[in-house]
């Protein structure tokens, strides 16, 4: 056996020993804590998010019911469903990522300790947002979707939809950074030994997450960004009065949202895959399919948003390829399915509660999936879209996959976190009372589709079997209600006084399970040795393990800033990339009135300013070269160099704006104007935060001896400085040069 | 004309075309036994799939009939015949022999960043309104398009299937190189589906000395919005389908797990 591996060293808060008192959990940069208080902050939304899900229940629990009115009922639908998507289920699969990822891949933390904390006070700085709209005139109503126009100005008056806007902005930045952070650790800090065809799955789940969400959080992001220009600015992106398309919102809401349910569904299969092999006492069946299905679920879900919108009538051709295209995300779906049923089969299965909430989850997601594979097909979608069947699809997905899964991996890993156990006494009636509400309450709502009852209605008539499953609904959604308060009760007590469960309760055998419970802030005084997918059964069996375990392949080596800032630049690629597609989907075609492209713009002067930009990137890349050579003064002037040359570029857009509003095209003025201040302002703004962080690092430069460190944070600015002028060549060309091509 | 008359007639025989599956087929009984071996499955899978894009009856649609067919071959000389012909090459281990005298062809095919540009420009420069247009109404520039698609899809395949071993791509190399041209590709895919104006106008109004219009516009359904739909389509999904196979082949390297013999685990 080889010898043990040193435990590398992270350059932020080595050897601070671990503070107390509530201001420590403030400043707090341990990734430990920040997953605690992720996990505690989903809980308090979770409460709040349920006791509006009550409340529509209760209100739909009769005909013809009067507890709440039709508009309190729209803000209620729309609160729950921001609420448990974006302040519940996201920070809760990140708070258990961010706990358990830096321990089972043998980390002392994750790459950007600083980074994580700001993810997380994003968090409850973007629920506050949403919430601080009930007191500045009514939450928003136009759905979790928020369809344009609904939500423009004309329909959606009230500052609800605004705050809606800005709190998913944040969180969206926030959940950027942290997927990020996730990439970055997952790739650069893997104990020796632990190679990416070995690390646990859920380890491997929330990197392929991860990556959709750098990807998918932006087209949201910037989907929003031009309702709120619209809104604010009086422009037309999606306001059919402006010549805007009614339904531009909704394939840009879809390229976000289906990956997002993925996003939610992901990270909980990982837990499962966590889960299942453990207390069945067999290693997970097909480790490589399971691992290898997450990524073609994740390029899948990309391909396929517009089978959330076959009723808006797309064409026969476009239908039947969604179709397709949608059901075949059934293929790595199932294989995970039949993985997980084949590691239980002939295992010796301990019915904890965390197995009872995984099996529960194999069945009730089962049929979530299936009810999903109905809707791919067209001619079914026109039927029930828009009805309780939707309702009840998209909650045995979200409840039977996520929650179920959630709820296994709280049960799981609740022992590593507290150091005790979750009461397994009350965990069984939870399980069940749990089990039994969820299936009564959704259980029924397909029928009620069926009968044709649509979604999102305040009250309905007393139509045959409506009333008597609208009440069975209702009284399971109490149970559900009663069960989570076991759950909170659970939590509260076994934290005090559960039983001590000591490092390895479970026998289970990833890293996260060889240190103690809790662990100590630097999680591992000694790292085990890594010979394959399981150390710690290696560790126990020598013998089997030891003798003819093969040297862990070679695998390439990151550079955790240079993996940072890709991952952020992929992410900012999405972003423009909507902004550019816009442009072009309102300006690439003839017949527009007002001023265009072609009329009113000046393209030899910008081509000026473009030249400056341009050249300023080959300035930075002289610098980074200065800087290897240790010239830190032919830095430090290539650098000022590069500042003023992006500075020429700003005052030349400004001066470029001013020109326009002279000559009266302002961003309300029609579509070209709207598409054309939103993408090349947005741009500005990026020359803008560049130009704040080379002058930083001109600081830095300046202030200090030239350090390796210095090199790394120019050349990754570097990169960033690089990337937008690329942006900006791509704009010029499609704005300033086509018009004359 | 009705479905099986065209799907019956329609086959051309290109002099061209037959010499190119002619030579293939006279190396692969050429160099049986000989090293580097080729493998017969697959290389005939890519004859089979060469005859049917250029030869039968979707060749000939493609030549100034339907936006589709077009697409089809389009897609098959790029994404289906280069990868199965380099899955013929027998793959060899080891580094390359020190001595050797590499070809300035074998060099730019080891630079990833060319070989991407060049798998992508076959699916964005052959779509450029003059381009496609040029290549759906001459024959020469036909020929022309048909074999630079063949040679850049191979120069697109080659640094995650060369035959040489070593000089593929890593696994997450591999990964990133496919997964953002099948990002490129689905742009355009979805560019050419929703654009209202018609990117081959030739198509729009073919000149029918087959006779088959009436059948493909009232028998199949496919108007001209209709014919640019499916082919933006095609490009969109099954093309990202064969990227996200080869991904999935990245996958099944980077997750390999060298074997080892375990006693099969009882409850401990």
């Amino acid at each position: 056996m080889s010898a043990v591996a040193p435990i590398e060293h992270a350059t932020e808060h080595a050897g601070h020993d671990e503070a107390r008192g509530a201001f420590s959990w403030v400043a707090t940069v341990d990734h430990k804590r920040i997953g605690i208080l992720y996990l505690v902050t989903a809980l308090v939304f979770f409460v709040i998010g349920g006791c509006e899900a009550l409340l529509m229940r209760l209100q739909l629990a009769r005909p013809g019911s009067t507890l709440v009115g039709p508009d309190t009922f729209n803000q209620l639908f729309t609160m729950h469903g921001t609420t448990m998507i974006f302040l519940v289920a996201m920070p809760t699969l990140v708070g258990f990522g961010n706990y358990v990822i830096p321990l089972m891949i043998g980390a002392r933390d994750m790459a950007f300790p600083r980074l994580n904390a700001m993810s997380y006070w994003l968090f409850p700085f973007g629920g506050f947002l949403l919430h601080f709209s009930i007191l500045a005139g009514g939450a928003p109503s136009g759905g979790w979707f928020g369809y344009a126009p609904l939500t423009e100005t004309p329909f959606s008056s009230s500052p609800g939809t605004d705050y809606w806007i800005l709190a998913l902005l944040v969180l969206g930045v926030g959940s950027v950074a942290t997927a990020i952070n996730f990439i970055a650790t997952i790739l650069t800090l893997r104990a020796p030994g632990m190679t990416l065809g070995r690390v646990p799955l859920f380890v491997w789940m929330t990197f392929v997450t991860s990556i959709l969400v750098i990807l998918a959080l932006p087209v949201l992001n910037a989907s929003i960004v031009m309702l709120l220009v619209d809104r604010q600015l009086d422009a037309h992106f999606f306001l059919a009065s402006g010549g805007g398309n009614t339904l531009l919102w909704q394939h840009f809401f879809w390229t976000f949202g289906h990956p997002e349910v993925y996003i939610l569904a992901l990270p909980a299969f990982g837990m499962i895959s966590e889960v299942i092999p453990v207390f069945s006492r067999k290693p997970i069946f097909g480790h490589e399919f399971v691992a290898a299905s997450t990524v073609a679920i994740a390029i899948l879900s990309f391909g396929v948003w517009a089978h959330h919108m076959f009723a808006t009538g797309l064409g026969r051709a476009t239908d039947m390829f969604f179709v397709a295209g949608s059901m075949l995300i059934a293929v790595p779906t199932g294989v995970k399915i039949f993985n997980w049923v084949a590691t239980m089969w002939g295992g010796s299965i301990r019915f904890t509660t965390s197995m009872l909430f995984a099996t529960a989850f194999l069945i009730e997601f089962v049929i979530g999936g299936l009810s999903g594979i109905t809707f791919a097909a067209a001619p079914i979608d026109w039927q029930m879209t828009d009805t309780y069947y939707v309702v009840a699809h998209f909650h045995y997905v979200a409840i039977g996959g996520t929650v179920f899964g959630v709820l296994a991996g709280l049960y799981y890993w609740f022992p590593k976190m507290s150091g005790r156990f979750l009461s397994e006494r009350l965990g069984k009636p939870t399980f069940w009372l749990m089990v039994l509400g969820f299936n009564m309450t959704f259980f029924v709502q397909h029928f009620l589709g069926i009968l044709g009852m649509p979604r999102r209605v305040f009250t309905y008539p007393d139509l045959p079997y409506w009333a008597s499953l609208n009440m069975i609904s209702t009284v399971g959604a109490v149970m559900m209600g009663v069960a989570s308060l076991m759950l909170v009760v659970n939590i509260l007590i076994s934290a005090r006084s559960g039983k001590v469960a000591g490092d390895n309760p479970w026998d289970a055998w990833t890293l996260e399970w060889a240190t103690t419970s809790p662990p100590p802030h630097d999680n591992f005084s000694q790292v085990p040795p890594i010979h394959g997918r399981r150390p710690l059964w290696d560790l126990a069996h020598p013998a089997a393990a030891g003798a003819k375990a093969p040297a862990a392949p070679k695998e390439r080596t990151f550079d955790k800033g240079a993996v940072a800032v890709w991952s952020f630049i992929a992410s900012e690629a999405g972003f423009f990339l909507i902004l550019i597609i816009a442009y072009v989907f309102y300006n690439f075609r003839s017949g527009v009135a007002g001023p265009s492209a072609a009329s009113v713009l000046d393209v030899p002067k910008t081509a000026g300013f473009t030249v400056c930009l341009f050249v300023s990137s080959m300035t930075l890349w002289i610098a980074e070269k200065r800087l290897d050579k240790k010239d830190v003064t032919g830095a430090t002037i290539w650098l000022a160099l590069t500042l003023v040359l992006g500075g020429i570029f700003i005052v030349g857009q400004g001066s470029e704006y001013l020109g326009l509003y002279h000559r009266g095209v302002g961003v309300a003025t029609n579509l070209f104007a709207t598409t054309f201040f939103t993408l090349t302002g947005f741009h500005g703004l990026h020359v803008t935060v560049g130009l704040f962080a080379l002058a930083i690092a001109l600081g830095l430069m300046r202030a200090r001896d030239f350090t390796p460190r210095s090199a790394r944070l120019l050349r990754s600015i570097g990169l960033y400085w690089h990337f937008v002028d690329v942006v900006w060549l791509v704009v010029f060309t499609i704005v300033y040069l086509r018009p004359h091509a | 004309m009705t479905t099986r008359e065209l799907l019956l007639s329609c086959w051309q025989l290109d002099p061209i075309a037959l010499a190119v599956v002619a030579a293939t087929c006279a190396a692969l009984v050429a160099t049986r036994g000989r090293r580097p071996a080729l493998r017969a499955l697959p290389l005939g899978l890519a004859i089979v799939v060469l005859v049917v894009a250029l030869l039968s009856p979707v060749g000939r649609l493609a030549d100034g009939y339907l936006f589709s067919a077009h697409m089809l071959q389009h897609l098959l000389l790029v994404l289906v015949v280069p990868p199965l012909a380099l899955l013929g090459l027998q793959p060899i281990e080891g580094d390359a022999p020190k001595r050797a005298r590499t070809s300035t062809v074998l060099k730019l095919l080891a630079l990833p960043l060319v070989t991407w540009a060049l798998g992508v420009g076959a699916m964005w420069l052959w779509h450029a309104p003059t381009l496609c247009n040029a290549a759906s109404s001459s024959p020469l520039v036909h020929r022309l398009q048909e074999l630079s698609l063949l040679a850049m899809g191979a120069a697109f395949w080659w640094p995650v299937m060369a035959p040489r071993v070593s000089a593929r791509l890593s696994p997450l190399g591999g990964i990133a190189y496919l997964f953002t041209a099948c990002t490129a590709c689905t742009l355009l895919g979805i560019l050419i589906t929703f654009s209202p104006v018609q990117v081959c106008s030739v198509f729009a109004h073919p000149v029918d000395s087959l006779g088959v219009m009436p059948l493909l516009r009232d028998g199949w359904g496919l108007t001209p919005e209709r014919d640019q739909q499916v082919g933006g389509l095609l490009m969109w999904v099954p093309a990202c389908l064969v990227y996200g196979a080869g991904i999935m082949a990245q996958l099944a390297r980077l997750l390999h797990e060298p074997p080892r013999t375990l006693a099969p685990e009882e409850a401990s």
